[in-house]
């Protein structure tokens, strides 16, 4: 194969290419041919990698590999149709040409349709026609490019659930006749709304640690951030909120790496090492909350706000604690939620103020969200340290360790139990 | 010195529920493995993958063929050079194929002078 260099000077895939490119082959084919072939068009791809992997590994990377593999995809693609076609007559239905018009041939026109494509498929993916849980498996899948198996990994859900799950939602979208368009001017509001939140969704499920130490789940959070990225560079798409999304997401995930020790166990907020957060991500989340002022901010606004005040801060100590009570009142008015109760009352705690922080846990104690939430007997706990009182402490945390079902929060509750012990 | 013939059955690494990540890991080992082949010198000719579609004579009559099931197909070959069987076979053990099989056959290579 005459485009594939010579080994010494052999060209080297980016980390991640097979997964990105496929993303964007499935995103570009899906927009070309319509949803109903997006099983087809998957399949397609995923031969295409294949045969990608096993020319590449005897005879090198060629200088172009995304050109390359997208001409096998298309050209097995246009095969697949025209196959069809001739038995069932459904060129006439296909949303493009099939014969490979000048279009498809070009790969600069391939380069140039990623971006808009990608954002079309996130709507496809978002699409009402299905619910929350579908909407994220079918984004991991088509625009982040994991298999069955890892979504299920990271989903914590079994790989027969999964694949019912993406099949199912594959089958709704084909029956609502969901085109790959964008939605009109006077309909974007709703539906960017639930793009921005599936997106949320999608990275706090990687982010949040309640699976513990699988490796997966840092990259499903870099998936949303890239995602959210490609939507903020889009001149209608990239709203104030997107960009504070998108904020919120770098800032979080520049803690990522301090989050765990060696042995995969989680590193409180106060016990991080604070060198190990990435400074060029939190200076890429400074700037697009910057770029994301607006009159009227959003939750992501100030959940952003939030962790870039951690960010900023050089030690646990140093935070500024009535800052951030400050920007959580300002969340509470915008949506009465006991998860941002919890979180208020360990910064009011943080603060000096223990005892309204205690009242305030409290007060949300019976809601039914919080019930058997160990997380509430964790916060007093911290509380009752901040004031002195060990044996209060000992109590709470003992109430949470007996809640908790994850290995890696027993491991941490009981290294607090046991500390507080050898300070008694 | 003596020529072998590694022949690959199964799906020479290419499971259809891979993932695209780990089809590029697997990707990546194999070329280390060729380019280690090719410094090293063992490595006579990294071959070919070989599509699953083809046809089979025997005598007159052409099918559609193989017939062999999917594991038990060939799926690639390549072609080392080892001082006699047991070292090719150690060879091929350091393949970074999981799940296939290779069949590892010297040529005769005899001379015709």
């Amino acid at each position: 194969m005459a485009d594939h260099a010579a080994s010494a000077e052999a060209p080297q895939l980016v980390e991640h290419f097979f997964r990105h490119e496929s993303t964007h082959l499935v995103a570009v084919l899906t927009r070309a041919f319509g949803v109903r072939h997006l099983d087809l068009v998957e399949d397609t791809v995923q031969e295409a990698l294949l045969t990608a992997m096993q020319v590449w590994s005897r005879r090198g990377v060629p200088k172009n590999p995304g050109g390359w593999i997208y001409r096998v995809a298309r050209n097995r693609l246009l095969d697949a149709l025209r196959r069809r076609s001739t038995h069932q007559r459904l060129v006439e239905a296909i949303e493009s040409p099939v014969d490979s018009g000048p279009a498809l041939d070009d790969e600069w026109w391939y380069r140039d349709q990623v971006p808009d494509s990608l954002l079309r498929m996130l709507f496809v993916c978002a699409h009402p026609a299905l619910d929350r849980r579908s909407q994220i498996a079918l984004t991991l899948k088509v625009l982040c490019g994991f298999s069955l198996a890892e979504i299920a990994r990271g989903l914590l859900l079994t790989e027969e659930a999964t694949k019912k799950r993406v099949q199912r939602a594959r089958r709704r979208l084909a029956k609502a006749e969901v085109g790959v368009d964008l939605p009109p001017p006077d309909a974007l509001d709703p539906r960017l709304a639930v793009v921005l939140e599936v997106l949320y969704l999608l990275f706090n499920e990687g982010y949040s640690t309640a699976a513990g130490d699988e490796p997966l789940r840092d990259d499903i959070c870099e998936e949303a951030a890239r995602l959210c990225h490609v939507l903020c560079h889009h001149p209608r798409l990239g709203t104030a909120e997107a960009r504070a999304l998108l904020a919120l997401m770098l800032a979080h995930s520049a803690r990522l790496d301090a989050r765990l020790d060696s042995d995969g166990g989680t590193v409180l907020l106060a016990d991080q090492d604070r060198a190990l957060w990435d400074r060029r991500l939190i200076a890429h989340a400074e700037l697009w909350l910057a770029r994301s002022r607006t009159d009227a901010p959003s939750r992501y606004h100030y959940e952003a706000a939030i962790s870039l005040t951690h960010c900023r801060a050089a030690s646990i100590d140093a935070t500024d604690w009535p800052h951030i009570v400050a920007l959580y009142d300002r969340l509470l008015a915008l949506h009465d939620s006991p998860l941002y109760v919890l979180n208020r009352a360990v910064a009011r705690g943080e603060s000096g103020d223990v005892d309204t922080a205690l009242a305030e846990l409290d007060s949300i104690r019976n809601r039914p969200e919080m019930r058997r939430y160990h997380l509430v007997d964790c916060a007093a706990g911290r509380l009752h340290e901040l004031a002195g009182d060990r044996k209060a402490a000992r109590r709470c945390y003992t109430s949470a360790r007996a809640q908790s079902t994850a290995p890696h929060e027993q491991r941490l509750l009981d290294n607090r139990l046991t500390r507080l012990h050898g300070e008694c | 010195m003596a020529k072998f013939m590694f022949l690959h059955r199964g799906e020479c690494g290419g499971s259809a529920e891979r993932s695209p990540e780990e089809m590029q890991t697997a990707m990546q080992a194999m070329q280390a493995w060729m380019e280690r082949g090719q410094s090293e010198g063992w490595l006579l000719d990294a071959g070919d993958g070989l599509k699953p579609e083809g046809r089979v004579v025997r005598g007159d009559t052409v099918t559609d063929g193989p017939f062999a099931e999917s594991k038990e197909l060939v799926g690639g070959y390549c072609m080392v050079e080892a001082a006699d069987l047991p070292a090719a076979a150690e060879l091929a053990r350091s393949m970074p194929l999981s799940g296939d099989t290779i069949e590892v056959r010297e040529l005769m290579g005899h001379s015709m002078e």
